[in-house]
C-alpha cells in the first residue's frame, strides 16, 4: 500500500461539504456537542480530554492524541490522550513526527501508512510495543497561530484506512479545539491583566489618601497632583502645626512607575509623622534623609521641599533638598527663585548631619509661594513647546490677584490641553499670604484672644524704651518692666518671672547681636491686653538682606543656654517675628494674666 | 552689688547684697573664685540678692564646680526669695546644696 497524502484544503471547500454522507448529521450533532462543551467548560485540560475520547470513539480510532506547542514554540506537548498506550507528557520536537509535520505546515494529513512515510517516528513505537499503522492528523490554529495538532490512530472499522471524511471531521474539531485553547488562553491574560490594573488602581486609591484633601478657600495652602500614570512618584502635603502655622511639603521621587510610588508613600509618611513633633525643616530633613539613605533602593532619591509658613505674620522657613527653586511672587508681581542649597534625599546620608539642611527663611509680605514638580515646567502645551517656568510666570502674572486656587487650576489645564498623556506627574503647591493681608483679622493665636474679649490682638502700648545695648542699662529695664507687669495686674513671682525674661533677653541682645557693648540700640515695648502682657524686644544689628536669601542657622541668632531655657520657663509664647523692614530682629513674649477668659489653664 | 567675706566658725562666709546681672556678675564670679583654694568651707548668703539672673547663676556653678575640685564644701545659706524662683526654674535648687540659715549651713559643715 502506498502512503498518500490527502491535502486537507481540497476537502475544505464547499464542495467538500456537498460530499453528503449519511454521518453528516451525526457529524454536525457532534460538533454542536463538543462546541457546546468548549464554551461551558471552565477546565480546558479536562475539556480537551473529552474532545479527543469522542473523537477517537466516533471515528472509531484505536487511539488518539492531543499535541500542544511550548510557548517558545521549540516543543510539542501531548496534553491528552485515550487508547491502550498513555503518551500524556510525551514531548516532541515542534517538528518531529507526523503530528509535527502538521503543525509546521499548518496542514492535515492522513497516512494510510506509517512505514512508507518519512515523517513518522517510530520511536514511540518500540518504547511502547503499540504498533501504529495509519495516522489521521490535524493541526490547531487560529488565524495562522499555531496551538497543536490532534492525532488519530489506527482505523478500527472498514478497510482499516482513515478517509477524507474522516480528515474533515478531524480539521472541523481541531479547528474549534484552537479556539477554545486560544479564549482560554486570552481570557486567563485578561484575568492577570485585570488583577494588575486592580492593584494599581487599590496603590493608586492609597496614595490619594495620602494627600490632604482639598482646603477650604480660606486656608492659605492648597495643592494639585495630576499623575501621569496610574500611580505617581510626586507627592505633597500641608497640616496646621498645634502653635497655629502650617507645615508643608512637595516631593518628586526618582522614576514614575511603582517603586517610585512606593518610596513616594514612605517618604510622604515619615514626613508628616515627624512633621508634627519636630517643627524645624533642616532638621527634619536631615532624619529624613538618614532613614531613606539606611533603606531606599539604590540609586532612587527625593527632591524635596519642606516648609513652615506663620498664617499670623506671613513668615516662612523651609529647606530645599535639590528640587526645582520655588517662587515667590511679591505683590508687586515680581519672582524670586529660592534656590536649594542641599542634594536630594537618599544621596549622601551623613554629608550634612553636622548641620542638618540648610534653611532658608523669608516673610510673604502679603505676596505667594508656590512650590512646583519638573512635571510643571516641562509639561507640554497646546504649541507642542515645553511650558517651562516663563510660562508658569506668565500665568500667575495673569491670574492677578485671583488667588492660587485659580492659578493651580490654570496651571493643570494649561499642560492637560493637548490631550496628550502628561509626560510627568503634576504638582504643585501654593501657600498664599494675601489672604492674611487681605482680611487683616487677627488669625490663629490672636483670634483666640479676640474671641475671649480683647479690645485688640496686641493691646494698649503702655511703655517704650530705647536705651543703649549696655549691661549697666538693665537694671533700667527691669525695674521699668517690673513697674509695668504691677501695673498689669500681676502678682507674687510672676512680676519676677517675666522681669527675669526680658533680662534675659535683653543680655541675649548685648552678648549676642552686637559685635561689642554699646554698639548699637535696644528697644522694649511693653503692651498690656486683656488676657496678657506682650512684650517686644528689638535690635538694630546688620539688618538681614530678605532678597539675598541665604540659610541662616538659627542658633546663631537665638543663644541657646541657661538665659533662653530661663525665657521659656516662664513665658506662655516665645515667638521671634521676622526682621522689621529696616533689618534687627524682633522678639515677642507674651505672658498670660492667670484668671482672665483666655487662659486655658 | 556688694559682698563682704566673714570667717564664722571655721568656715569662709560669702554675703551678697543687691542685683547679680550681667553687669555685676563678673565681679561676684570673680569674688567666689577668690575664696576657692583656701580649704575652708564656702558659705555663700544669698539674703540680701534681690535679684540673679542666669550670668549669676552660671557664676555660682562654676565656683561650686572648682570647689568640688579644690575638696571645699559649697553651700547656699539663706537664698532670697527671687534668687530661689531662678535656681528652682533653672532646675539647679538640687543641684546646690541649700540651707535655710547661716547657723544651719555652719552646722551641716562641721
Amino acid at each position: 500500500m502506498t502512503a498518500e497524502t490527502i491535502s486537507g484544503e481540497v476537502l475544505s471547500g464547499g464542495a467538500a461539504l456537498g460530499v453528503a454522507s449519511p454521518s453528516v448529521h451525526d457529524h454536525l450533532e457532534l460538533l454542536a456537542e463538543m462546541g457546546r462543551d468548549f464554551a461551558s467548560n471552565q477546565d480546558l485540560d479536562v475539556t480537551l480530554k473529552n474532545a479527543v475520547q469522542r473523537i477517537t470513539e466516533y471515528v472509531d480510532a484505536e487511539a488518539g492524541a492531543l499535541f500542544m506547542l511550548s510557548p517558545c514554540g521549540l516543543k510539542l506537548l501531548c496534553n491528552a490522550c485515550v487508547g491502550p498506550v498513555e503518551i500524556t507528557g510525551l514531548e516532541l520536537a515542534a517538528d518531529q513526527g507526523i503530528v509535527g509535520f502538521c503543525v509546521q505546515n499548518d496542514d492535515g494529513k492522513i497516512v494510510r501508512d506509517v512505514a512508507d512515510d518519512p515523517n513518522f517516528n517510530a520511536a514511540v513505537d518500540s518504547e511502547t510495543g503499540f504498533k501504529t499503522r495509519s495516522i489521521l492528523c490535524a493541526p490547531m490554529s487560529v488565524k495562522g497561530e499555531r496551538i497543536g495538532a490532534i492525532e488519530l490512530i489506527n482505523k478500527r472499522g472498514g478497510d482499516g484506512l482513515f478517509d477524507n471524511n474522516d480528515l474533515y471531521l478531524l480539521q472541523a474539531l481541531s479547528s474549534s479545539a484552537g479556539l477554545a485553547v486560544l479564549n482560554a488562553r486570552m481570557s486567563l491574560q485578561l484575568v492577570e491583566q485585570e488583577r494588575v490594573k486592580r492593584e494599581l488602581e487599590l496603590a493608586a486609591e492609597i496614595q490619594r489618601s495620602l494627600l490632604p484633601p482639598a482646603s477650604e478657600a480660606s486656608f492659605p495652602v492648597s495643592g494639585v497632583n495630576v499623575p501621569a500614570r496610574i500611580v505617581s512618584g510626586d507627592f505633597y502635603d500641608f497640616y496646621p502645626l498645634d502653635d497655629g502655622r502650617i507645615a508643608f511639603t512637595l516631593g518628586d521621587v526618582s522614576g514614575k512607575g511603582m517603586n517610585a510610588a512606593l518610596l513616594m508613600a514612605k517618604t510622604a509618611s515619615l514626613l508628616r509623622c515627624l512633621g508634627k513633633a519636630i517643627k524645624e525643616p533642616g532638621r527634619l530633613l536631615t532624619l529624613v534623609n538618614t532613614e531613606i539613605c539606611e533603606t531606599a533602593t539604590r540609586g532612587m532619591f527625593v527632591t524635596l521641599v519642606q516648609g513652615i509658613y506663620d498664617p499670623e505674620n506671613g513668615h516662612v522657613r523651609l529647606a530645599n533638598a535639590g528640587h526645582e527653586p520655588p517662587l515667590v511672587v511679591a505683590p508687586d508681581g515680581s519672582f524670586t527663585a529660592i534656590e536649594a542649597e542641599a542634594p536630594p534625599l537618599g544621596i549622601a546620608p551623613s554629608l550634612l548631619d553636622e548641620d542638618g539642611f540648610p534653611e532658608t527663611e523669608f516673610n510673604l509680605n502679603g505676596g505667594r509661594l508656590f512650590v512646583f514638580t519638573d512635571g510643571v515646567t516641562e509639561g507640554y502645551v497646546e504649541s507642542g513647546e515645553e511650558f517651562g517656568i516663563d510660562g508658569l510666570k506668565d500665568l500667575i502674572c495673569s491670574a492677578g490677584d485671583g488667588g492660587t486656587a485659580l492659578v493651580l487650576n490654570a496651571v493643570r489645564a494649561r499642560i492637560g490641553e493637548t490631550g496628550a498623556p502628561l509626560r510627568d506627574d503634576v504638582t504643585i503647591v501654593a501657600v498664599d499670604d494675601t489672604l492674611r493681608a487681605n482680611i487683616g483679622a487677627p488669625q490663629g493665636k490672636a483670634a483666640k484672644a479676640a474671641e475671649a474679649g480683647a479690645t485688640g490682638t496686641q493691646g494698649e502700648k503702655l511703655m517704650q524704651l530705647r536705651v543703649s545695648a549696655r549691661a549697666n542699662r538693665l537694671r533700667l529695664i527691669r525695674n521699668t518692666v517690673k513697674e509695668t507687669a504691677t501695673f498689669c495686674g500681676f502678682v507674687g513671682s510672676d512680676v519676677g518671672d517675666i522681669v527675669l525674661a526680658v533680662d534675659e533677653a535683653c543680655q541675649n541682645v548685648i552678648r549676642h547681636a552686637y559685635g561689642s557693648e554699646g554698639e548699637g540700640d535696644i528697644s522694649i515695648e511693653l503692651r498690656h491686653r486683656v488676657d496678657a502682657m506682650i512684650i517686644l524686644i528689638r535690635d538694630f544689628a546688620d539688618p538681614v538682606d530678605i532678597s539675598r536669601i541665604k540659610p541662616r542657622d538659627l542658633d546663631d541668632v537665638r543663644p541657646g543656654g541657661l538665659g533662653t531655657h530661663l525665657i521659656s520657663e516662664v513665658m506662655d509664647e516665645v515667638d521671634f517675628l521676622p526682621p522689621p523692614i529696616d533689618g534687627g530682629n524682633l522678639l515677642r513674649l507674651v505672658k498670660k494674666i492667670k484668671g482672665t477668659a483666655s487662659d486655658g489653664t | 552689688m556688694e559682698h563682704k567675706v566673714e570667717e564664722n566658725g571655721g568656715t569662709l562666709v560669702i554675703a551678697f547684697s543687691g542685683d547679680i546681672d550681667l553687669q555685676s556678675s563678673p565681679d561676684a564670679r570673680k569674688a567666689l573664685l577668690a575664696l576657692v583654694g583656701k580649704g575652708a568651707p564656702i558659705l555663700v548668703d544669698l539674703s540680701g540678692v534681690g535679684y540673679i539672673d542666669s550670668s549669676g547663676v552660671a557664676s555660682l556653678v562654676e565656683c561650686l564646680q572648682s570647689s568640688k575640685k579644690s575638696g571645699q564644701q559649697f553651700l547656699l545659706v539663706s537664698v532670697s526669695e527671687g534668687a530661689l524662683r531662678v535656681l528652682q526654674l533653672a532646675r539647679l535648687d538640687r543641684v546646690f546644696k541649700i540651707c535655710a540659715t547661716l547657723d544651719e549651713g555652719i552646722a551641716a559643715v562641721s
